[in-house]
């Protein structure tokens, strides 16, 4: 019977243990909606001190969206574009952005975008000093689905490389 | 020698000391499987978002599979609800409210000038516009990149062949249609009865087909006087 009880106690001290475990568990749930329809592949990278050297930027667009290119064919089409900012020893040049690839809307075959889907690489030139650098910036990019389309969004990204 | 209740007593202390001992085991345990559990959702979620291949969708529905609540799915918010009452400014300046229709079907369209589904859609609107117009049915078109400008909203409604009111947003009509954040989607259509009520609420463009559906749903709508935001 003490032992009945003990298990009874245990129980009801284990229960809302095991609902903290399951709210735990349930902390990363799939969003409701995605709140970012890129994401940035961030990665440490290395180049030869002031020497002119590129560096990479890995984005990939979420199954079953697509994001306008840089160059989009309307101009009425919110480019994919970046924003970066100044870093102290570090001299970027322009990004060069990937070319998109042609796509239409099922509804509309006649009408051909200029799109990034699925992994897209923007490669910044630079001359750095030697040392650690990190440049923050902002991807401004609008997505839509095959069928809709969703507002804009901006991305924080970091670009982190050292310079040796 | 009399020593029975004492042994006993020890014994119950070191039963209850098991007890004990099991009982934090357990709830250990139970922590620990839900800190396993996190882990490994968080790793497969990573993996996953590594190592997939994109593919841009091609058929309808695919979207549903990136989105738990895909537009489709969340099309149901305002239906059966009294349209809400709006008064907004035409890209002439001139103020064009919902009630100003009262008693007649009316479609409030939200789009953008970004949209591409939105501009798939409009002329076919226009079409609709005209062919049920002796039904009294009238299309508002409500621009929700504002910040656009006037002259590319312009440009658009032009360019896709439109005559029904274009209307500006004033942000506050995207929530009372879209919700606290406004419009998640575009294109987001509503059906509106001639009592005032969304009897059809779409997001994203469906079929030229199913908006004619929803059109005739409306048209043929019984008019119910003084209901509805209208």
């Amino acid at each position: 019977m003490t032992g009945l009880k003990a298990f009874c106690v245990g129980l009801l001290a284990a229960l809302p243990a095991a609902a903290l475990a399951a709210q735990i568990g349930n902390l990363d749930a799939p969003a409701v909606k995605p709140k970012s329809y890129v994401v940035y592949a961030a990665e440490e990278q290395s180049v030869t001190a002031g020497k002119r050297s590129v560096l990479e930027l890995h984005f990939r667009v979420l199954d079953g969206y697509h994001v306008n290119s840089h160059a989009p064919k309307s101009e009425l089409l919110i480019p994919t574009r970046i924003e970066l900012q100044q870093a102290t020893g570090v001299r970027a040049e322009t990004m060069e952005y990937p070319a998109g690839t042609s796509y239409s809307f099922s509804f509309d075959p006649t009408e051909k975008l200029d799109v990034y889907s699925g992994a897209f690489t923007m490669r910044l030139p630079v001359v750095a000093e030697a040392g650690a650098h990190t440049i923050d910036g902002t991807l401004r990019y609008q997505a839509c689905d095959h069928a809709a389309c969703y507002p804009p969004k901006s991305l924080p990204i970091q670009v982190i490389f050292t310079a040796k | 020698m009399w020593h029975g209740p004492r042994a006993g007593g020890i014994s119950n202390v070191k039963r209850s000391g098991l007890v004990f001992g099991v009982m934090v085991v357990g709830i250990a345990l139970l922590l620990w499987a839900g800190w396993h559990n996190l882990r490994e959702r968080k790793l497969a979620m990573q993996q996953a978002q590594e190592n997939h291949v994109v593919l841009v969708p091609e058929k309808a529905g695919t979207a549903t599979q990136a989105d738990s609540q895909s537009p489709a799915a969340e099309a149901m918010q305002m239906r059966g609800k009294v349209a809400p009452a709006f008064t907004l400014a035409t890209l002439d300046g001139k103020k064009v409210s919902l009630s100003d229709y009262k008693g007649r079907p009316v479609l409030v369209n939200f789009w953008a000038t970004w949209c591409g589904p939105c501009k798939v859609e409009m002329p076919w609107f226009e079409e609709f516009r005209k062919q049920y117009a002796a039904q009294g049915f009238e299309i508002l078109g409500l621009a929700d990149d504002v910040d656009a400008g006037k002259d590319a909203i312009a440009k658009v409604a032009q360019k896709t062949g439109v005559t029904y009111p274009i209307l500006l947003t004033d942000g506050k009509i995207q929530m009372a249609y879209g919700g606290p954040d406004g419009m998640d989607y575009l294109p987001m259509s509503f059906y509106i009865d001639k009592s005032g009520v969304i009897v059809e609420e779409t997001a994203g463009l469906g079929s030229k087909d199913e908006i004619e559906a929803h059109i005739k749903k409306i048209v043929a709508s019984g008019a119910a006087a003084g209901a509805g935001g209208q």
